[in-house]
């Protein structure tokens, strides 16, 4: 049995740290601007299609696919901005709507270009398995884990140190304010949505390296964003890196010891009693409370 | 295209008396010229690899069923269902007001579930080559048909495995209808026979599969693993297997699974693994209508035929030819085309089709293939083998 729990808490932190790569761009830009952006699963899924395509037709390793990934999501992430940007009335609501529909079209665009068959990296090294004692994890998970601490303390760090980054916290903040002390909002959003899609852009590489990917697993990816997004509260990095380990941890340890039918299940009950009795996120009300 | 101006008279009661005089020469000149089928496939969504290989499979039957009968020329409107049960059924009900004598379903046994009921309500014939679920049958609908069921598959895997005489099996089912269905089916075949079975339902959205295949590894001790799942789990699945390396001798799994495209797109996994299959690969079809649909798809798709778009062949090419045949005996617009769907019996390249009282039928049967360096080898049943099956075996 300790072995079996031994390897649940190991899978669930490093399927933790993929969600926690793919709410981190969502985070931010729930953070930065108070929209929930529902493209976010698709612009993941797009990096992740970018990963096979250097894969498939260059036969390099899947993260030699960066700077296409940053490129196209990035490029993407702006368009999706200036759109969002001309919302006047109800940002919050129809931004929402928007957003969505941004989704559809580019899951459909996917399909149509890529076709709907399951793809993942064929990279025999990716695929290896690593041992660390009597846990067993794949070349692939470990990297994207890596990746994802890496990345979450440079954003950390952006965030605290930069004057960009301190800037989108006082946008973040409170926005009229934070124009009286000489921030160009405009500016702040624009930053956070492109700061959003290279996240985006990393992430999808990682989940293409360790899981299969299909047209449709785009909105799915949004939908786990947002749970870890809500689990750690609005502003906090860390929370997001704990909240996404927390819930994978949960689901791991309800195949182990419960059913592998309740997996998804006890995700969601976890999200619900974090919204029942922390409504401002496991990270949101110690913040508060601080 | 020629329609029936009457058509839409589905939508509205108070135009049936109408449409009863007036059907029987409109009909007449329906049957001298274009027969309209509806089908609703899944091109977009979670099932769009499905509803697109059923969709060329059906493309190639119809060319062939219009060549072999000259005097009338049936189409096909195709109306993408995007995976969902509430569109699948405004795909019905579009497809019947526009004028489609028979309906071919989708993908999916909760799709097509609903869509079929909606067929058999506007009287229109319904067949599917995507819904394995007992319950579809066990409605009694007059005009439900269906060529391939749970039972079939379920026989293909439990003969395979009861002639390994393994001690164990652990049984990784997808929570989906389908897979849950044949996952329990199995588990009784199995037990009767002496084996001791663990069934494992998954989430459809689970991704990493190391903690279940580490149950299975250190709680199951099974000889054979079977996936009752799709393409994107029996991946997942075997990536785990991999890593984990449980002590099993064979890893087995049902339907798209022993493909050639599979094994292109995930050489490492695939070797040794055995899924359902009708067809080793290469493709070596015997009968001329199989060589000759093998001969058209390559030409119009550039690819071998495979698993999913012989099915689409197969439904659209029993249904087109019970269109035909109501059609020269004029009864297509009298309710017909279920009595002559009831008269098929004919060899396919999936063996006999019949239909019983309730549409099955009952006759479906799969082989076992396992994957061997890039070919699909049948090793069960032995009546159909091909070769012998590497046992233990295993991609790893």
């Amino acid at each position: 049995m300790t072995d079996l729990i031994l390897q649940a808490l190991f899978s669930g932190v490093l399927i933790g740290s993929v969600y926690a790569l793919v709410a981190l761009g969502l985070a931010l830009a729930f953070g930065a601007m108070r929209i929930i952006n529902l493209a976010h699963g698709e612009l993941v899924l797009l990096a992740a299609y970018m990963a096979y395509l250097v894969e498939s037709r260059t036969g390099l390793d899947p993260y030699a696919a960066i700077p296409l990934a940053l490129v196209v999501v990035v490029g993407l992430s702006y368009v999706l901005f200036q759109l969002v940007d001309r919302i006047r009335e109800h940002r919050e609501l129809n931004s929402l709507i928007l957003t969505f529909a941004v989704g559809i079209i580019l899951t459909n665009a996917i399909l149509l270009v890529f076709a709907s068959d399951v793809r993942s990296t064929s990279s025999p090294f990716l695929q290896d398995a690593l041992s660390i004692g009597p846990v067993y994890g794949m070349n692939g998970e470990i990297i994207a884990f890596c990746v994802s601490l890496v990345l979450m303390g440079m954003l950390w760090w952006w965030l605290k140190k930069s004057w960009y980054g301190r800037a989108v916290r006082a946008v973040s903040s409170n926005r009229n304010a934070a124009t009286l002390m000489g921030i160009n909002p405009r500016r702040i959003e624009t930053v956070s949505f492109l700061v959003a899609g290279a996240l985006a852009s990393f992430a999808g590489i990682a989940l293409y390296t360790m899981s299969v990917i299909q047209p449709s697993v785009g909105h799915a990816l949004t939908v786990k964003a947002f749970i870890v997004t809500v689990l750690a509260g609005v502003g906090s990095i860390p929370g997001v890196f704990l909240g996404a380990i927390l819930l994978g941890v949960t689901e791991a340890l309800t195949v182990t010891l419960a059913s592998s039918a309740l997996q998804e299940l006890a995700g969601m009950v976890l999200f619900l009693l974090v919204l029942f009795f922390l409504p401002n996120g496991l990270f949101g009300a110690r913040a508060r409370r601080g | 295209m020629i329609r029936n101006p009457f058509a839409p008279a589905g939508r509205a009661l108070a135009l049936a008396a109408s449409l009863s005089l007036a059907a029987a020469p409109a009909a007449f000149a329906q049957d001298a010229t274009e027969i309209t089928i509806g089908a609703h496939m899944p091109q977009t969504g979670t099932l769009a690899r499905s509803g697109q290989a059923f969709t060329e499979g059906m493309q190639v039957a119809l060319k062939m069923c219009n060549a072999a009968s000259p005097k009338f020329k049936v189409k096909i409107n195709v109306i993408d269902d995007e995976s969902t049960p509430a569109k699948a059924v405004s795909a019905v009900e579009k497809l019947a007001s526009d004028g489609a004598v028979a309906i071919i379903g989708g993908y999916g046994s909760n799709i097509v579930g609903p869509a079929s009921d909606a067929s058999d309500k506007l009287g229109k014939v319904y067949i599917t080559a995507g819904a394995v679920s007992d319950e579809l049958t066990a409605r009694g609908l007059k005009t439900f048909f269906r060529i391939n069921n749970n039972a079939g598959y379920e026989r293909g895997i439990a003969t395979l495995i009861s002639d390994l005489k393994p001690k164990s099996v652990s049984i990784l089912a997808s929570t989906k209808e389908a897979p849950t269905l044949l996952a329990e089916g199995l588990e009784k075949d199995l037990k009767a026979k002496g084996i001791e079975v663990t069934i494992h339902k998954f989430d459809p959205a689970i991704t990493d599969f190391k903690p279940i295949i580490n149950k299975v590894k250190l709680q199951d001790k099974p000889d054979i693993i079977m996936m009752s799942a799709y393409e994107n789990d029996y991946v997942g699945i075997l990536r785990a297997a991999k890593v984990l390396k449980p002590q099993v001798k064979l890893m087995v799994g049902a339907w798209s699974l022993a493909t050639p495209k599979m094994y292109t797109e995930f050489p490492d996994l695939m070797n040794n693994v055995v899924g359902t299959s009708f067809l080793p690969f290469p493709v070596e079809v015997k009968d001329a209508e199989g060589q000759k649909f093998a001969e058209l798809y390559k030409q119009a798709y550039n690819k071998e035929i495979e698993y999913l778009s012989t099915l689409g062949f197969v439904e659209t090419i029993v249904l087109c030819e019970a269109v035909v045949r109501a059609a020269e005996a004029g009864t297509l617009s009298k309710g017909g085309l279920a009595a002559e769907m009831r008269k098929t019996d004919r060899q396919t390249m999936l063996g006999r089709i019949q239909f019983n009282d309730v549409g099955d039928n009952p006759n479906f049967s799969l082989s076992m293939g396992q994957h061997r360096d890039g070919k699909i080898v049948l090793v069960s049943p032995k009546a159909n083998a091909t070769g012998d099956i590497v046992y233990p075996g295993l991609p790893w």
